[in-house]
């Protein structure tokens, strides 16, 4: 048994000289989550990471702890990676809508109506689904929720989008996923993370000790080795 | 907590394989990264940038995940409330760092599981300094302010280079770090103008860690090959020369002003050059240390695999048949 | 400190942080050992949190006299501690862990639910600050329960063996005092018996919901002992290694 100046590791018991681990035939590799964060109430969702998990309520657990516990949070979003389409990237000047292939104008959708109840009703039942559509608006940044449109496909939500949010410049990458395929906080949980900012002693902030150190050069203490 | 990225393989012209590029996507990914854009992970890249930056991210990340366990020594008997939710709020950072820093090397095509079983079988590398121990709660003070410090230089430096993914994390891990930094400072400073036990204590760790602290940023560049493509590629940002002497013009300062000493007789700055001078650490030791005989080595890795092999079982219940791994996207 | 307190909500909140200190401390051993490095993660705040509620507890008891909450946490032995010897175990394999803090976690879920109406107003409040905190560790521990608990034959046996295991401990959670009578006569606490039927229909409504089966719970002896200063071998030995650096010098400032 390896001797351990970690308590933890002593009652763990490490062998001396284990075994080299075999190489796993199948790796044991979750799925993988996309995590979308709200910093504070009625700002965009942003981008923050990607969790690994079994499923979405896992992925959920997860995201919580890695990607809102030091920082204020009024709201996660996990959606799996697969469940996300994405445009080409283009430059940090350019829209990334111009890589999408050119519909005849006939064919071109026009924004849809957003209180036309009646419509709305017709186009879900034709199949038509909710999408929400995510900006990256310079590389090296982190992708922000934009807005939702209704569409048949990813494919037909980016051309929508496009209809609705192609203005925008610039747009260096789309993200378009199936709002269905989001697990989403409740707004009445929003009180998990109410005492975050109240942990003080994870916040740089709250260690302060210039006066120490004044107090201690004062007092000629640090001489005597000098 | 990652210091040196001194163990990149060393590309001279033979070896680069860049003859073997498209001459044009080439030209178009250096004319990106010299405007200052970003490179993601579905853009064009030559094999070595991706070969590079990989392996970089990579024994970053494993340097987080074993970085965890020198300071998780004390996790259990840190004194008081204070430093022990920090201690553990600190550590669990650590793990978190190593989570964000997998995942941006995963969208350069490898998978974590691949990752943490060539760390348990000992094909990877990470920080030097984790071989070391932290026989008291001091030394795992001293890792906090200093190596946090050290890491923090050069986690700046490289949150400039040209790859997305590794930017995102960095920014994030930067912002966590700020706290490590000043509890660490904190920690130091209270047994520093403490008790006389509580100095000694520091002092003798002090006197521990800081040959270790000296290699945290890798050899000298003039003993290393020149890698300028890496440079151009902005994979390495800062030399390892430099690194070291901004954390020494940062550092020892705040060391000497609260009474301790370091024990390097040749440590100064040339006030003129102003580049600090000192002792040549020994890079053979540092060697023999890196390649695996260093007092912590085994113990490190078993501890990795011991928590693979615990957790096994859980992981396995939870796999669904249908469940299928995609990169993350960003 | 006596064993037992005039006052019953001195008894009341030692019981409440000397079990939130020691489960946190034991919780917090899994760091960096953990089966999933986001589940790492998730298990140390959780931990974190538990020291959290302990110190705010015991800063209520130092407002009512105590000494200061490092003293007390840092210099008692195991007889002086309150907790009951659920949270003193070693913290063995996650299926233990986890089962573990499921059932501990839904009873201070619902302990402090009630604890949001004592008519003792600090520790009202405190009740409802914290609530947050403990629907996410209540949610975290319900879908641990649940995954594990529907899953391989391997993982719901090893649930199972575990909760037939940790069941009569868990009950030791509502071993009363002498206080009781007090804590309940004066609004400060519903009692341990309506906690612990509450708890029942709690634990056995997300169990119901996986392949494990709950054991009959008035077959089981309750194990008690904790809350009146009788531990497990476990916690002497835990509470040296806590206090291993506090005690190299008490008046240290660390």
């Amino acid at each position: 048994m390896i001797h351990s100046l970690d308590p933890r590791m002593n009652r763990l018991g490490l062998p001396d000289a284990p075994a080299t681990a075999a190489a796993k035939e199948a790796l044991d590799q979750f799925g993988t989550y996309e995590v979308f964060h709200q910093k504070k109430e009625g700002t965009p969702y942003v981008y923050v990471g990607p969790v690994h998990a079994p499923s979405a309520d896992v992925a959920f657990l997860f995201a919580k702890e890695q990607y809102s516990r030091r920082f204020a949070c009024t709201g996660l979003w996990v959606v799996p990676t697969s469940a996300i389409t994405v445009t080409a990237y283009v430059g940090d000047q350019e829209s990334a809508y111009d890589t999408l292939p050119l519909l005849p104008t006939s064919q071109a959708p026009t924004p849809p109506p957003i209180d036309d109840t009646a419509e709305e009703e017709a186009a879900y039942a034709a199949g038509e689904e909710d999408y929400d559509v995510f900006h990256l608006k310079k590389r090296g940044k982190a992708h922000q929720h934009v807005g939702k449109v209704r569409a048949s496909s990813p494919a037909d939500a980016l051309q929508v989008a496009k209809a609705v949010f192609g203005e925008q410049r610039p747009v260096v990458n789309v993200w378009v996923a199936r709002s269905a395929d989001f697990l989403r906080s409740d707004d009445e949980d929003r009180d998990i993370w109410a005492t975050t900012p109240e942990k003080k002693y994870r916040d740089a902030i709250s260690y302060k000790v210039q006066d120490r150190i004044e107090k201690f050069k004062q007092e000629g203490l640090g001489q005597t080795e000098a | 907590m990652y210091g040196s990225a001194s163990t990149h393989d060393q590309p001279t012209t033979a070896t680069t394989g860049l003859e073997n590029e498209d001459p044009i996507l080439l030209a178009e990914f250096e004319a990106r990264i010299a405007r200052g854009e970003k490179i993601e992970p579905s853009d064009w890249m030559p094999a070595l940038y991706r070969k590079q930056l990989t392996r970089m991210i990579e024994q970053h990340a494993h340097s987080e995940i074993i970085g965890s366990l020198p300071e998780g020594t004390w996790i259990t008997r840190a004194p008081g409330f204070r430093r022990k939710m920090a201690q553990m709020a600190k550590v669990q950072d650590e793990v978190g760092h190593a989570q964000l820093l997998y995942s941006a090397a995963e969208t350069l095509g490898k998978t974590r599981e691949q990752m943490l079983i060539d760390l348990i079988n000992g094909k990877s590398k990470y920080s030097n300094v984790f071989n070391y121990p932290t026989p008291t709660w001091a030394d795992s003070n001293v890792i906090s302010w200093l190596i946090d410090a050290g890491a923090i230089v050069n986690q700046l430096a490289n949150a400039k280079g040209s790859y997305g993914p590794y930017c995102r994390a960095l920014d994030r891990i930067c912002a966590e770090e700020a706290f490590h930094l000043k509890y660490g400072h904190d920690a130091v400073v209270h047994l520093a103008t403490g008790t006389p036990i509580q100095r000694k204590m520091i002092q003798e760790a002090l006197n521990r860690w800081w040959p270790a602290i000296m290699t945290f940023f890798g050899p000298s560049d003039k003993m290393s090959v020149h890698t300028e493509i890496l440079m151009r590629w902005k994979v390495k940002m800062a030399s390892n020369d430099e690194c070291r002497n901004q954390f020494l013009d940062m550092y020892v300062p705040k060391i000497w002003e609260i009474g301790l000493t370091l024990p390097d007789p040749n440590l100064r700055k040339n006030e003129e050059t102003g580049q600090w001078e000192f002792t040549e650490p020994d890079w053979e030791d540092f060697k023999r240390v890196i390649n695996g005989d260093g007092p912590c080595n085994a113990e490190r890795i078993a501890v990795r695999r011991a928590a693979e092999e615990n957790g096994a079982w859980v992981r396995r219940a939870l796999l669904t048949p249908k469940m299928q791994y995609v990169r993350p996207l960003a | 400190m006596p064993l037992t307190s005039q006052d019953p909500r001195i008894d009341l909140m030692y019981r409440l942080a000397d079990d939130q200190l020691i489960l946190g401390h034991r919780n917090s051993e899994w760091n960096g050992l953990g089966p999933i490095l986001e589940e790492d993660i998730a298990f140390s705040s959780m931990a974190q949190d538990k020291l959290g509620h302990s110190l705010q507890m015991y800063s209520m008891l130092h407002a009512l006299g105590e000494a200061e909450p490092d003293t007390v946490a840092f210099t008692r032995n195991a007889p002086q501690f309150h907790c009951c010897q659920l949270v003193e175990l070693p913290i063995g394999e996650y299926d233990f862990s986890l089962t573990r803090h499921f059932l501990f976690d839904h009873a201070e879920l619902l302990r402090f639910e009630a604890l949001a109406s004592s008519s003792y107003e600090p520790l009202a409040q405190v009740a409802r600050k914290l609530r947050g905190e403990l629907k996410y560790h209540a949610l975290h521990a319900n879908t641990w329960m649940k995954r594990l608990g529907t899953a391989t034959e391997e993982a719901i046996e090893r649930m199972q063996h575990s909760l037939n295991f940790t069941l009569p401990y868990a009950l030791g959670i509502f071993e009363k005092t002498d206080a009781e009578p007090e804590i309940i006569s004066s609004g400060l606490f519903v009692g341990e018996d309506e906690l612990k039927s509450r708890w029942l229909e709690s634990i056995t409504k997300v169990l119901a919901q996986t392949a494990l089966e709950m054991p009959e719970v008035t077959t089981l002896t309750p194990v008690f002992g904790g809350r009146h200063g009788q531990h497990t071998e476990f916690l002497q030995p835990l509470l040296d290694e806590m206090a291993e650096v506090f005690r190299l010098d008490p008046t240290a400032d660390w």
